[in-house]
């Protein structure tokens, strides 16, 4: 099994389509970095001498009244109006989870997902399939050391890519004198974990959703098909939000969510609302959303492995 | 241990086809290759060859029927013979972006061969210099050539080769009939499926025709060669005269396309001569006509189409 993961392995490095989704892994997620720390930055002092000029009769009204600008010492106005005109947001962390990081999970899953679907789907449009089974009969052991190699680099990357970027956002907070919060870094972290477990669980079901319908093209099809219009048709069938894909993700990545359920009538007319089922938002727990997903990966993997093992190989 | 290399019974594959029709591409065959030599493994088109080749390398199930491979089930025990076989199934298929190189080295490392035997294999086949060319600038028969480096690797007992020689020049031809002899003659079984016949008749030991899935003929190329009516090539000054002749004394007399000769089924040239000389016809030349495999192949399969069509409409008959 050793030999052949090894194999998978290289297979995997010297296939270009799977190194160019990987290096845009890096990519991506550095100018998503690089855009929001820039955005982010201090205000030079011509920028703030400028404001300053800018903001020259503003400064005086504050002087005057400043409880009509927000703050209660008149020796504050110049800073809060001088930060109005130069429009500078400090960076914070915290904040950025919901932000920028859900950006950036959404990108790492993207991009490992094609690279498992391309990986395998190469296999197929190639024909060299057969070739591989030739030396190995296995079907169970050749199924296994693929996903294996996919799931682990899907993991590694994502895990490296996500951890780096909340590492690079927080030595740059410390760099600008930004407090960050005790217990930030730590989430932001956890957040990655997530983010980056389910990367490579999404990387995982596409590589067995392309083992079983033999082509690239019908399963990023029929992803793009569930990502586009699940949710909608989900709701056209009056299927509780609970259902929803995104709202799982959603609770896996942010370790729950809340949905919005429609409540009976009688909440709304029997007097005061009363008791959980009244309750318009309910809680989607991480557990709640793995179980989703997990009962999912299982489904598509179960039918891949057995299809591979025992359909006719072209 | 069994002598036999390959041995199938009552072997079948059916395909379905999406409107729910059946499709029997090997129906009920019974192969048997002994050990050493190179074995033919002859049909037309659509007759089922590399359906079975497939089936015995477990990359197609079989529908009915039991196959073995060194004497264990197939294919239930292939991990545990597949090492000692090489086979190239219809065109070679490999990683196209990969380089002839390196998709020998991924194969080599499944099966923990040493770097060396890749080297070795390329070596063996000519493609020394290309193989670090990627796979799809490879012209056909560089990739047969490459297909077959491939099946070298495993160093292999039985060596399974569909069309090996499909796309190569001339020179290429000569070099993979003479590795495929060569490997016979060193004690690996090479089942040899080919269309080129004459190709087959110079390497083969012995050899099994099927159509339409099924064994029409199985044994040593020498004695398949032996069966059907001896004939012999008269040349006359007037082929038409004698033509008339011979007929009249009851050969059974055709007439090749050149029409300077005539072809007499018969295992008795002094009784030709006899009747040709009482007709005051003189010979200037009669030569024995020796049954090539091309001939009892097109005999055999000829006469199965015949029967397979014929067979069909009986059936269509009777509905």
């Amino acid at each position: 099994m050793r030999q052949l993961l090894a194999v998978e392995l290289t297979r995997l490095r010297w296939r270009r389509a799977v190194l160019l989704l990987l290096a845009a892994a890096v990519v991506v997620p550095t100018l998503i970095a690089a855009t929001l720390i820039w955005d982010t930055r201090p205000p030079s002092q011509d920028d703030l001498d400028a404001a300053r000029a800018s903001a020259a009769p503003e400064i005086a009204q504050c002087e005057k009244r400043p409880g009509r600008f927000g703050v209660e010492d008149r020796a504050l106005c110049e800073e809060q109006v001088v930060g109005w005109y130069t429009n500078s947001q400090p960076l914070k962390l915290g904040q950025q989870r919901s932000e920028t990081g859900l950006a950036v999970v959404a990108v790492l899953t993207l991009l490992v997902m094609l690279a498992g679907t391309t990986f395998a789907g190469h296999d197929w449009n190639s024909g060299s399939m057969s070739n591989q089974l030739l030396f190995e009969s296995r079907r169970g052991r050749v199924w296994a050391a693929k996903a294996l190699v996919v799931l682990v680099t899907s993991f590694v990357v994502s895990a490296v890519m996500s951890a780096t970027y909340w590492l690079a956002l927080w030595m740059v907070a410390r760099s600008r004198d930004l407090k960050v919060p005790d217990g930030v870094l730590a989430d932001c972290l956890e957040f990655a974990l997530r983010g980056s477990v389910f990367g490579a669980a999404a990387a995982l079901g596409a590589f067995a959703m392309t083992m079983l319908f033999r082509s690239t093209v019908a399963t990023v099809g029929v992803l793009f098909g569930v990502v586009l219009a699940g949710s909608l048709i989900f709701a056209a069938l009056g299927i509780s939000e609970r259902w929803f894909p995104h709202k799982n993700v959603s609770a896996i990545i942010k370790d729950g969510t809340r949905y919005y359920v429609e409540v009976p009538q009688h909440c709304f007319t029997d007097g005061p609302i009363e008791g959980s089922e009244c309750d318009q938002l309910r809680e989607l727990t991480l557990v709640d959303g793995s179980l989703y997903y997990g009962v999912l990966l299982l489904g598509v993997g179960t039918a891949s492995v057995l299809t591979f093992r025992r359909r006719d190989v072209p | 241990m069994s002598d036999l290399v390959i041995e199938t019974t009552g072997l079948r594959k059916e395909f379905r086809s999406r409107r729910g029709g059946l499709r029997v591409a090997v129906n009920d065959l019974d192969l048997a290759v002994p050990r050493g030599g190179v074995h033919g493994f002859l049909g037309p088109n659509g007759s089922g060859k590399t359906t079975t080749i497939r089936m015995l390398l477990g990359l197609a199930r079989a529908s009915k029927g039991s196959m073995e491979l060194f004497g264990h089930p197939v294919p239930s025990a292939l991990p545990q013979v597949i090492d000692r076989i090489g086979a190239v199934v219809e065109s070679p298929k490999f990683s196209p972006n990969f380089s002839g190189h390196q998709n020998l080295t991924l194969l080599a490392r499944s099966i923990g061969v040493p770097k060396a035997r890749v080297d070795a294999a390329v070596e063996t086949v000519g493609l020394t210099g290309r193989d670090r060319d990627r796979f799809k600038s490879y012209s056909l028969g560089m990739k047969q050539r490459l297909a077959i480096a491939a099946t070298l690797l495993k160093d292999p007992e039985l060596l399974i080769l569909d069309e090996p020689t499909n796309g190569l020049d001339p020179a290429g031809i000569r070099e993979i009939r003479d590795t495929i002899r060569d490997l016979g003659e060193r004690g690996v079984t090479v089942l040899l499926s080919s269309h080129i016949l004459a190709e087959v008749q110079q390497v083969c030991t012995s050899a099994t025709i099927i159509g339409n899935g099924r064994m029409l003929a199985s044994g040593p190329v020498d004695e398949l060669l032996q069966g059907g009516p001896a004939s012999m090539r008269v040349d006359v000054p007037d082929p038409t005269a004698a033509h008339r002749v011979l007929d009249g004394a009851g050969f059974v007399v055709t007439t090749p396309a050149d029409g300077a000769s005539l072809l007499v089924e018969s295992d008795d040239p002094s009784r030709v001569t006899q009747v040709l000389g009482e007709a005051g016809i003189w010979l200037s030349a009669l030569t024995p006509v020796r049954r090539d495999l091309e001939s009892v192949f097109l005999e055999l399969t000829e006469a199965d189409t015949l029967g397979h069509t014929l067979g069909h409409e009986a059936t269509g008959a009777t509905r």
